[in-house]
């Protein structure tokens, strides 16, 4: 099992009320879909998902301080809310076949291949801390606040360890990055 | 524990929720006088049998749900959206 | 043969590996596979124990997680672990165990006079002895009992917390609790129709009561094998099942294998949450004894037990075993150890006669129809039993070395019980049995009464069949349950006690006879929970698995009624003792809480800050080792002097856009918020509903429909949740999204006169003199080269500013502020100093916004708004919060400048001691005045302020002299923030 740090900038977008149907189109002009509520959607720059209705996270490579949002915030201007979490959110990549078991150790959630297979995204606490997961093709994506990512490491570290571990290794957000098939 | 159907992120356990309260009273107008806003404060009904009750989903997806739920047997009868009416209790069984 | 009591190959011991291990100081050998209840029978060892209350001698009585007698301490190198089961620990090399109860050895015990005492000890004996007096209580009684009481002794392990232990998660359809034929078939069927199957059983091995019958050996080994290849079903062994929770949630506990021990770092046990959408409870049903005199005897033990060891483990637990059954099924244990080579003493059938009675006449055995047991002889170990015929009278005595008994058997109920399944009693059995909804799933086979191998089987695949289809999936009916017919068998006559003299125990484990049971009815115990509370019936570990039903009978004797009348003991979760460190499962040490830790955290640790945990986060108190209000004084003072920075990234940050967000914020504050211009920040007050107060922070308009919030540290989450609550109830028709930035932004405050001086160094694109940068001003800048937010906002009542950047930027941004700072003689502060600075100026936290003060309380009525509704409006209009003489905050000091106060101090009328009038919330050694200066919540305390009280801190016996003062120690105009 292997445990990757993944550098990436975090921007959400929330509908503003009458606004959702509008949205799709807006994310299109960005280069991005949007998926409903508990999947993730790959683009050719972005990753997004959502885990909350009406809302997404677009998770792309590392620029300057706020300049993903700023775009953002111009396009999606009276349709969204458009908040920057690039420091906010701390992001892990899990790879290897018992990465799924190893969460069992903190995940109340079904991981099993077919409850929760590429492709979905869930919102959910793990070792009492707030935690995104991403079902990818290469692995699981955690997103955990930045507060508590250290906690959630060294948790994982040690949850994974009966199972082997592969030395730390970043990991570039980029390659998650596709054609669009959601 | 309680397993809560969340409309929006399916089945998970109570943990992830905060009980938030009656859903059952509403909050008074703004010039309501004292007494009203007291007996929203403050007077809580405790039945045996189907109430009507608050919870967030705060590990999830942040959303309020109004859950009809039975307090002996636990029985979660609906999970609806805040502005949503409850649908009439069911029937109590002979327990 | 590892032994002298091994007679054959026992299914789970391997001949091929003796294991050494030592009990009560003796060096013994066994075979690996053995638990130490087999190893220690196969060494012809009887006395196990001594028991609870009476300290008499003690044997193994079931083979099984039900043992009441055989537990033991185990020492192992983290310790002494006590209450371990001899009957499912399994053996290892070189273990080490001890008998419990006993002083100062097993054979020898001084308070085995409680035993001949016993008339004095009866049921409720507590109750009734140590009354009165009052004071003997903490001097005589308490000590006196702990020393009696108890099961085992706990002596603090040699090293903290040796073994990791784990909680994990599970999700199945079906989760089958018990692996005997019922739970077997009921997990093949589930499987083969492709649902996920957790089998979880608390055996090492597949086929509990399969494995005790010879012609049910090649179906169990068949149907393991055919599991095996079932992708879906999973086998939990050695797990049990320790309650059941509803909404098919379950908890477990897994004891590890010395393979899976060793691969998760010495892992013992591992906590199971399991949700199920069904349950089939395969439970089985435990034997029951029947309470004669002696019936608690070392080698007095259940006859299924007698054969467990002996199929098991090739253990012959005696040499002359009588048997003394109401039931068919028991003769089993005689059949097979007759089979073996070994002569029964005789039978004792209170019956007059059955098929399995015939069949043991056939064999040469001497069988006692419509007999029972009247007392066994012998007192450390079986050395024969008396015969009475059933309606009196003496008939035969006969030599026996151990004596194996059953009163039946009684289906488990417990989980069925716990997830409110109604009781049902069945005669056929004499016991009572319980169903489940179909939506919560089944119980089947032993557990429903169906007896039997073949039938229970038959019963588990009938439960399977339905849930499967209740699932939607489609049943092969080419699966047939080929087991050999079950034997025809007499029914079982109802039998609980044998009346003859002499103490007959219903609850081995507790030391609980009929005779305490009678008392207790007597003395006004009718119903049986309170029976089993005044006796302690069923109330130790093994939950009267054994005898519980029987107590439950004696007592349905006494009241004149039958048993159904008086229902069965309540089984509680746990199923089983389980060790805290499993229930805590990772959540220990390190790891009790998570910590939150600042996006600098390395940088205040390597500058060498003491820490602190505020609510979760850890802080930096001040930046030095050593204690004592110096470091703190010199870090404020900097503040006060030139300029200091400090680390208030842990403040909540609430982003709050859409149009009607100033609408919202003006409903959520206590203040107006609508009229704050763009590029301005205002302090905001929020109210609970009932008007007292809930949280404070400074709040600033970015844009017309985006402001940022921000929070006290501890009500970060509980502000959040606040807000969200409301948005999506009474403020629903609004449309404003809030989100939480708390972690995106870090903060620094830069406080103190020369703060202007450092910004400017640093800070482009914003002017920052007093014109166009004033007191409050809030908006986008450039710091270090960073895009973030500056803010004009103080807590410490100097000249200040507030900075935020992405956190990811903070530690580019705090250097250039420290390096910009240090010719002007900047240096970092922690919370002491930051706590010191605002007791000065007067601002409150959490001591003063505890959740008793009002807005006036605080001097903060005026904040207000005059019209419009907002959270608490109503409420905070009460008579009572509006009280003058309401607690108030006051600044109060020492009248003597070198006495210090005390947080907690109470304040009382210098003239009349009597009452307290209030209480010093905050204290602090002065930064800027000679000695202490503090804060406190006075009655009526504004109209006091001039007047001298006196602080009582009764727990350091101090008193001190006290002026009450304006909270605003420091710089009470207010001015410095404006420079
Ligand atoms: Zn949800």
């Amino acid at each position: 099992m292997a445990i990757g740090v993944c550098r990436l900038d975090l921007t959400e977008l929330a509908v503003l009320r009458g606004h959702a149907a509008d949205l799709p189109a807006v994310a299109r002009s960005g280069g991005v879909a949007l998926p409903p509520t508990g999947r993730v959607a790959v683009s050719a720059s972005a990753l997004v998902l959502s885990v909350r209705p009406e809302r997404w996270l677009l998770l792309t490579s590392p620029a300057a301080a706020g300049a993903g949002a700023a775009a953002w915030s111009e396009r999606c201007a009276g349709l969204a809310a458009v908040i920057d979490h690039s420091s906010g959110l701390a992001a892990l990549h899990l790879a290897g076949p018992s990465a799924r078991e190893a969460l069992a150790r903190g995940c109340r959630l079904d991981l099993a291949m077919d409850a929760f297979p590429p492709g979905h995204a869930a919102a959910t606490s793990m070792a009492q801390v707030a935690t995104i997961l991403a079902a990818l093709p290469s692995g699981l994506l955690i997103l955990t606040p930045a507060s508590t990512a250290r906690h959630l490491h060294e948790w994982l570290m040690g949850a994974a360890r009966p199972f082997g571990l592969a030395p730390l290794a970043e990991i570039t957000v980029s390659t998650f990055f596709g054609h669009n098939d959601p | 524990m309680l397993r809560i159907p969340c409309p929006h992120c399916g089945e998970r356990d109570e943990t992830e929720f905060r009980y938030r309260g009656d859903a059952g009273k509403a909050r008074p107008a703004g010039d309501a006088d004292i007494a009203a806003f007291a007996t929203y404060v403050y007077e809580r009904d405790n039945p045996l049998g189907w109430h009507v009750e608050w919870w967030m989903h705060v590990a999830g997806c942040r959303k309020l749900l109004k859950l009809v739920r039975h307090t002996l047997s636990h029985e979660i009868h609906a999970v609806l959206a805040p502005d949503a009416e409850p649908p009439f209790p069911p029937r109590e069984q002979g327990r | 043969m590892p032994g002298p009591a091994r007679i054959g190959r026992g299914l789970l011991t391997d001949g091929d590996r003796p294991v050494g291990f030592r009990f009560d100081g003796r060096e013994l050998t066994a075979l690996a596979g053995d638990t130490l209840a087999s190893a220690l029978l196969a060494n012809g060892r009887r006395l196990v124990g001594r028991s609870f209350k009476y300290h008499r001698p003690r044997g193994v009585v079931t083979a099984g997680p039900g043992e009441p007698c055989a537990l033991v301490d185990v020492i192992g190198s983290a310790g002494r672990e006590p209450n371990q089961l001899a009957t499912t620990l399994v053996l290892r090399e070189g273990l080490v165990a001890e008998s419990q109860n006993r002083w100062p050895s097993l054979s020898v015990d001084a308070l085995a006079i409680n035993d001949l005492l016993s008339r004095f000890l009866p049921a409720g004996f507590y109750y009734k002895t140590f009354m009165s007096p009052g004071w003997a209580w903490e001097r005589l009684y308490e000590p006196l009992i702990r020393r009696a009481a108890g099961l085992g002794r706990l002596v603090a392990p040699a090293v903290e917390h040796p073994a990791p232990a784990e909680t994990v998660h599970d999700h199945a359809d079906v989760l089958v609790v018990g692996a005997g034929v019922a739970g077997l078939a009921a997990a093949h069927r589930l499987g083969a129709c492709g649902l996920k199957v957790l089998l979880a059983d608390q055996d090492v091995t597949l086929g509990a009561g399969a494995l005790l019958e010879a012609r049910a050996i090649a179906w169990r080994e068949q149907m393991a094998a055919a599991l095996a290849r079932l992708p879906t079903v999973r086998w939990l062994p050695s797990t049990t099942v320790l309650g059941a929770y509803g909404h098919g949630v379950f908890g477990a506990l897994e004891t590890l294998s010395p393979e899976a021990e060793a691969r998760f770092g010495g892992l013992r046990e591992r906590l199971r949450v399991i949700r199920a959408k069904r349950v089939i409870l395969a439970t089985g049903a435990p034997e029951r004894l029947i309470a004669f005199p002696g019936n608690d005897v070392p080698g007095v033990m259940l006859a299924g037990a007698a054969l467990g060891y002996l199929r098991r483990y090739g253990v012959a637990v005696g040499t002359r075993p009588a048997l003394f059954v109401n039931n068919d099924e028991a003769y089993e244990a005689l059949f097979a150890l007759h089979g073996a080579g070994v002569r029964p003493a005789g039978v004792i059938d209170p019956r007059p006669q059955s098929l399995a009675m015939e069949r043991a006449r056939s064999l040469g055995v001497e069988v006692h129809a419509g007999a029972v047991v009247a007392s066994v002889a012998g007192r450390r170990a079986v050395r024969g039993v008396s015969v009475a015929n059933v309606g009196g009278g003496h008939r035969a005595t006969l030599r026996a070395d151990c004596l194996l008994m059953s009163g039946g058997h009684t289906p488990s109920t417990a989980l069925a019980a716990q997830l409110g399944a109604p009781l049902k009693w069945q005669e056929a059995i004499a016991a009572f049995t319980a169903d489940l909804a179909p939506a919560v799933g089944s119980v089947a086979g032993a557990a429903r009464g169906v007896f039997g191998l073949a039938a229970a089987a038959r019963d588990g695949d009938a439960a399977a069949r339905a849930i499967a289809t209740d699932l939607g999936r489609a049943v092969n009916s080419a699966i047939a349950i080929d087991l050999p017919a079950d034997p025809a068998a007499t029914p079982l006559a109802e039998l609980w006690e044998v009346s003859a003299p002499g103490k007959a125990f219903v609850d081995l484990q507790n030391d609980v006879t009929t005779a305490d049971v009678r008392l207790a009815y007597r003395e006004g115990y009718e119903h049986l929970d309170h029976m089993k509370r005044y006796t302690t019936h069923g109330m130790a570990t093994d939950q009267g698995r054994t005898g519980g039903l029987t107590g439950a009978a004696v007592l349905a004797k006494a009241r004149g009624v039958p048993v159904s009348r008086v229902g069965a003991l309540k089984p509680r979760p746990f199923a089983q003792p389980v060790p805290f460190a499993a229930l805590a499962g990772g959540e220990v040490g390190e790891h009790f809480k998570p910590k939150r830790r600042l996006p600098l955290h390395d940088w205040h640790e390597a500058a060498g800050a003491t820490f602190v945990r505020a609510g979760l986060w850890l802080r930096p108190l001040v930046y030095s080792g050593s204690s004592g209000w110096e470091p703190v004084l010199a870090e404020a003072r900097a503040v006060r002097s030139a300029v200091g920075i400090t680390d208030v990234s842990t403040l909540g940050k609430i982003d709050v856009q859409g149009p009607d967000a100033a609408k919202f914020l003006d409903f959520v504050y206590a203040n107006t918020f609508s009229t704050l211009a763009v590029g301005r920040a205002r302090y905001g007050l929020m109210l609970r509903e009932d008007g007292l107060v809930f949280d404070d922070g400074t709040t600033a308009r970015l844009a017309p429909e985006h402001f940022l919030v921000t929070t006290t540290t501890v009500n970060s989450v509980a502000v959040l949740e606040h807000l969200e609550f409301h948005l999506q109830t009474v403020c629903r028709e609004l449309d404003v999204l809030v989100t939480d930035v708390g972690d995106h932004w870090a903060q620094f405050a830069v406080a103190g006169p020369r703060s202007r001086e450092v910004l400017e160094r640093v800070v482009t694109g914003v002017p920052l003199s007093n014109e166009a940068f004033p007191f409050m001003a809030a908006g986008a800048a450039t710091i270090a080269g960073v895009a973030g937010r500056l803010f004009r906002i103080s807590f410490s009542g100097e000249l200040a500013y507030e900075v935020a950047v992405p956190a990811r930027h903070a530690l580019e941004v705090w250097s250039a502020l420290i390096a910009a700072g240090k010719p002007l003689g900047i240096r970092p502060y922690g919370l002491d100093a930051l706590n010191t600075l605002r007791i000065e100026k007067g601002h409150v936290t959490g001591a003063e916004l505890n959740g008793n003060t009002t807005a006036d309380d605080l001097g903060m009525g005026r904040m207000l708004k005059a019209s419009g509704d907002h959270i608490g409006r109503s409420l905070a209009r009460r008579a009572g919060l509006l009280a003058p003489d309401r607690l108030q905050l006051v600044g109060v000091r020492p009248v003597d400048a070198t006495r210090r106060l005390r947080n907690g101090t109470q304040l009382v009328a210098a003239s009349a001691r009597s009452t307290s009038l209030g209480y010093v919330t905050s204290s602090t050694p002065s930064a800027e005045l000679p000695g202490w200066v503090g804060l406190a919540l006075v009655a009526g305390g504004r109209a006091r302020i001039g007047e001298r009280l006196l602080g009582v801190s009764p727990v350091h016996a101090e008193t001190t002299d006290i002026e009450v003062v304006s909270p605003h120690h420091a710089d009470a105009g207010n001015t410095r923030v404006r420079a």
